[in-house]
């Protein structure tokens, strides 16, 4: 039998020293730990069918570089911080300051602070179920820290510009750590984009810590170019009555995973997970999600929508995790689906395990095409075909971008979908 | 305006329409009636060009064109407009963004301007008033949790922003209490005009009372076995569909009630 292939030693070789040295310290110890670590193929069951999208070639190991040109922020209707290529851009960035609210690079922690967090870092992730994004803490050269005091609210949204630029073959290892304590609240966009059409890797992760009462929103939007292999992951751990809301929307790329995990740790905790996904092309992206209910009490509702046209290829996975003591929960999903052509491939599964007695569970997936009814409806009324295909398409999706909190980033996904809708009916 | 000669049309291999002929003139309206499963939604599905139903034989020309080479959108565009029996319900696009795109497909088919978001709000919500519906339904999904007679209003309403040359009505009075009867009745001759042409599909003559047709048409077993004038309506209202040797065993029914 074939040896299973191991991930090269190149992406394990870290280039910056610029952070802390607690957090050097912790790099490199993670470094060692994933030595020799198995790449998932198509037998590895939560890659079985992205696997072979997976293409980490040796000259993407380099890193990228750390400054370049033309980094003037973007407006943005809130605060604003800018990576490119996983390194925070201090010009191009707006930090909050206020009372109770610490936004920081981690490159600018002392080494106390430092400290803490590393010891903090990766706290919200299985790390069995996320072995690739185990490769960000291996490998980051900087972060965002973001601490919220009991009680304070961050008074506008904080907008996270991920800006990879590919003009040359490597790697980048963004991250954020939210650590929101009691009764805190904020709103965290994290958007990414590219530049430059060179084969690049992000590997990224968010986690967020909330404690009794907190409540963060976080909207994802994942839109980076047909070069860009994107594997992310983000960390959620919930105490008593804590609500966190998720808002994706995903663009195909040449490969995209996003790992979501939920861990409900204490009574009365709430979360909602919404996800958008549309594939054009030979794209391909998939969300894999996990809810913890450890606590009893506790609420969880997840919906997510895919569209696949071309021979694109989405998949949903989503997994509810009902532990023994968490009765009286509550869990939702529904995941819809919608296939534009012949040729595209949705898999989707969800994944049940229940061991408390008491408990309402509720879970329901479609896979369909569009409705020739609604359609001889629209053309009837003498809507172009195309158009009535563009109307159909983004009403199966518009439930749930109309629900994302900000108009602002509403219309940006607006925007790049119309843009999709645009290339992906051109021939009917 | 339309002319229909020796059409016929099946649906899944099965003959429905068996050699229907009609004209139809500019100014004119006409009223088709028949008992269930004589054919009479299927010819308005296919006048309007549904691709459900294959037409195997036969002609149909408006204004001199041929209607069967055109596709669904182009028959709209060129003036035929179905008020469908049971209108779609279609969630997540607006009923303002539908009525707008529709319109302005038109408006870009004649060479005309398209009409921006506020102008055309304007002219929607007046056009609301005047099929009794609240405004607040252009926000709502495309007939979204409409009641029946709602849904109807809403397909009047359609009409009356789409102006087309020949309205197909199916089945409009089906569901229908007295007084929205009365708004869609109001709504329906609004459109009467010198240069349209109505074609009402009715089980029942109640609808004939407030829409008065030109001629009336009785179809049964996908052909047409006799036409007259509104007299002939209230003899099929009076006597049944019996009278005319079709068995109607709903006809039947209601008349015992």
């Amino acid at each position: 039998m074939k040896p299973a292939p191991t991930l090269s030693t190149a992406f394990l070789e870290s280039a910056g020293q610029s952070l802390p040295k607690p957090l050097l310290d912790l790099r490199k110890q993670r470094g060692t730990a994933l030595v020799d670590m198995p790449l998932p193929t198509r037998k590895t069951e939560n890659w079985k069918y992205s696997s072979k999208y997976l293409k980490l070639t040796e000259d993407m190991a380099s890193p990228l570089p750390s400054q370049g040109q033309g980094m003037t922020g973007q407006d943005v209707p809130g605060y604003r911080i800018v990576f490119l290529n996983g390194v925070i851009q201090p010009e191009a960035s707006e930090f909050p300051q206020a009372a109770g609210i610490q936004v920081t690079s981690f490159r600018d922690l002392d080494d106390e602070e430092a400290e803490a967090l590393a010891g903090q870092l990766d706290s919200t992730l299985d790390d069995k179920a996320v072995q690739l994004a185990r490769l960000n803490a291996a490998r980051f050269e900087d972060g965002l820290l973001i601490r919220l005091k009991p009680d304070a609210v961050l008074d506008q949204p904080l907008f996270v510009i991920h800006e990879v630029t590919a003009d040359a073959s490597g790697s980048a290892f963004p991250r954020i750590f939210v650590d929101a304590g009691r009764h805190s609240q904020a709103t965290l966009v994290e958007e990414y984009r590219s530049s430059g059409s060179e084969p690049v890797m992000v590997n990224t992760v968010a986690e967020f810590n909330l404690a009794d009462g907190a409540n963060i929103t976080n909207v994802r939007l994942t839109m980076e170019g047909d070069n860009v292999q994107h594997i992310g992951a983000t960390g959620v751990r919930q105490q008593r009555n804590a609500r966190f809301e998720s808002h994706t929307v995903g663009f195909g790329g040449p490969l995209r995973r996003h790992d979501l995990q939920v861990r409900l740790e204490g009574e009365g905790g709430e979360c909602k997970l919404n996800g958008v996904v549309v594939t054009q092309g030979k794209q391909h992206f998939d969300n894999h999600t996990t809810i913890e209910h450890v606590a009893a009490h506790c609420n969880s509702e997840e919906t997510y929508r895919n569209i696949a046209a071309d021979q694109s290829h989405a998949v949903f996975n989503g997994r509810i995790h009902i532990h023994q003591d968490a009765q009286n929960s509550n869990a939702d999903m529904n995941n819809k689906n919608l296939l534009l052509s012949n040729g595209a491939e949705i898999d989707t599964k969800p994944e049940l395990e229940i061991y408390a007695d008491d408990v309402k569970c509720a879970h329901g997936a479609t896979i369909g095409q569009l409705d020739e009814v609604s359609l001889f409806y629209l053309v009837s009324r003498g809507i172009a075909r195309r158009e009535a295909n563009v109307l159909l398409t983004m009403a199966f999706i518009n439930e749930l971008v109309e629900q994302i909190p900000l108009e602002t980033v509403r219309e940006t996904a607006h925007t790049r979908l119309n843009q999709f809708f645009d290339q992906t009916f051109q021939e009917v | 305006m339309l002319s229909i000669k020796n059409l016929h049309a099946s649906v899944e291999g099965k003959e429905i329409l068996k050699g229907i002929n009609l004209e139809i003139k500019a100014g004119e309206v006409h009223a088709i009636m028949g008992p269930n499963g004589s054919g009479k939604s299927t010819l308005s599905q296919v006048l309007a060009g549904n691709e459900a139903f294959e037409v195997t034989e036969g002609e149909v020309t408006l204004n001199g064109e041929n209607l069967l080479d055109l596709e669904t959108e182009e028959r709209a565009r060129e003036g035929i407009f179905l008020a469908f029996q049971y209108p779609v319900e279609i969630p997540g696009v607006s009923n303002l963004q539908f009525l707008r795109t529709a319109v302005n497909a038109m408006r870009k088919h004649h060479g005309e301007e398209e009409m921006n978001a506020a102008e055309f709000m304007k002219l929607a919500r007046e056009v609301s008033k005047q099929v009794d519906l609240d405004p607040s339904f252009l926000k709502r999904g495309v007939n979204e949790g409409f009641s029946g007679g709602e849904k109807k209003r809403n397909e009047i309403l359609q009409a009356l922003l789409l102006q087309p040359k020949l309205a197909i009505l199916d089945e409009t009075d089906s569901g229908l209490d007295i007084d929205a009867l009365k708004v869609v009745s109001d709504g329906v001759n609004a459109l009467r005009s010198e240069d349209r042409a109505i074609l009402m599909v009715t089980h029942y003559q109640r609808l004939l009372n407030h829409i008065v047709p030109d001629y009336v048409h009785v179809l049964a077993g996908g052909k047409i076995i006799k036409s007259g004038g509104r007299e002939l309506a209230l003899e099929l209202e009076e006597k049944g569909y019996g009278w005319l040797g079709i068995k109607d065993e709903e006809t039947a029914d209601s008349a015992a009630n």
